[in-house]
């Protein structure tokens, strides 16, 4: 819980899961919209937000089956193979490595944590080069690719070269406080 | 820091950087007399004509701006020693030694004290080209993080600005490359080749250009 006042941490815990149910659940018919019972048989399939999964988990309640773009053979993965820093990974999961980082020690899936690695490696060499050369009118359409995190790298570097610059210009360089600006009445 | 350093993520803003600077000192030559200063930093004067002192940046820009003096540009601020960095930083992988805030003094005394410098334009487009030799340097050093497993850079002789501007970017992404190859993330070694073994906890420190 280091991170309880994390933004980032509580959005993460938002991304669906897919899971299946081990046992019939009445009353939570909102889960699965397919009939109007009101209750989930054993083995439906349900997509339900992480912080739910966990604690369904931890009680055996329900079995977790790897989210697409981390399973095994999937179609990201291999791209994530091929070339990591193209693939669009915030259409997939705005918050790819955060819950890559929950989701594997929970179902001891060995196989995420080099593929997170992996592919920030990649990718983070694609954010040093644009966040230190792009001017900002470019940037828009590269920044469509990128997970929350690395987002937040390109704009760390991003904003700290501009405010560079920025300073760099010149300008005013001290500015009036606007009480200041007020004039004296002549009398 | 209060401040405008709030609403960015680096620890400084420029500014803030461009008025620790003011604190180093320079030569100035007076043309007036006055009796030493007294400060908490230290005593300085006193000020006869003709008779150089050394005096903080900040009180010899308002002096210059008085017409009290005239500054005398610091060494390494001269053509000759400028070019000698310029060769010796395309030459070698390592960064010159320079002051620490060679590019606020550099910029301060641009703009207060241009007919004190000789060959103003020369000096000026030199230190341009020595910062953004520099700051390739650092760029293509950046990348060497994500080869292997990074804690740490040890980067000799940057200089205040340039460690100020890749400051948020580098805590960022080593905090991430170490949450993801943490020993929980990773825990069999046949995923990934050339990983450490797993008893050094801490890995080599990488040095950034800087053998």
């Amino acid at each position: 819980m280091a991170k309880y006042y994390d933004v980032d941490d509580i959005l993460a815990e938002e991304e669906f899961v897919p899971s299946v149910f081990q046992h019939a659940a009445n009353e939570v018919g909102i889960f699965d919209t397919s009939d109007d019972t009101n209750k989930v048989e054993v083995g439906s399939r349900v997509e339900l937000p992480f912080w739910l999964v966990r604690e369904l988990y931890l009680r055996q309640l329900i079995s977790i089956r790897v989210p697409p773009y981390f399973d095994r053979g999937s179609r990201t993965r291999e791209e994530i193979g091929a070339d990591a820093a193209h693939v669009d990974l915030r259409s997939q999961c705005a918050y790819f490595y955060e819950l890559g980082c929950k989701v594997a020690p929970l179902i001891g899936d060995k196989t995420i944590g080099p593929l997170l690695l992996v592919a920030f490696r990649t990718r983070y060499k694609e954010v040093l080069i644009k966040a230190h050369t792009l001017t900002l009118a470019v940037a828009p359409k590269h920044l469509t690719l990128l997970t929350k995190e690395e987002a937040k790298l390109y704009e760390a570097g991003q904003s700290s070269i501009a405010a560079f610059k920025k300073w760099r210009m010149g300008g005013p360089r001290f500015q009036a406080a606007p009480v200041l600006g007020r004039k004296r009445k002549p009398t | 820091m209060a401040g405008p350093s709030e609403l960015q993520a680096s620890a400084f803003s420029a500014a803030e950087l461009e008025f620790l600077a003011e604190d180093e000192t320079i030569e100035i030559v007076p043309n007036m007399r006055m009796d030493p200063l007294n400060f908490i930093s230290g005593d300085f004067g006193p000020f006869r004509p003709q008779i150089a002192t050394e005096v903080p940046l900040w009180l010899a820009v308002a002096l210059k701006k008085r017409g009290k003096c005239t500054i005398r540009p610091p060494e390494w601020m001269s053509v000759e020693k400028l070019t000698q960095v310029l060769e010796a930083e395309r030459d070698s992988e390592k960064f010159q030694p320079l002051p620490f805030h060679y590019v606020e003094i550099s910029r301060l005394l641009f703009d207060h004290a241009r007919e004190d410098i000789p060959d103003i334009y020369m000096v000026r487009s030199l230190i341009e080209d020595i910062k953004d030799v520099r700051f390739h340097k650092i760029g293509t050093g950046l990348e060497i993080i994500s080869k292997e497993r990074t804690y740490a850079l040890r980067l000799k002789n940057l200089s205040a600005m340039e460690a100020n501007i890749v400051r948020p970017f580098i805590t960022r992404a080593l905090e991430t490359f170490s949450k993801l190859s943490s020993s929980e993330m990773i825990q069999e070694s046949d995923h990934v080749p050339n990983r450490q073994p797993q008893a050094m906890n801490r890995g080599p420190r990488r040095q950034l250009k800087d053998r």
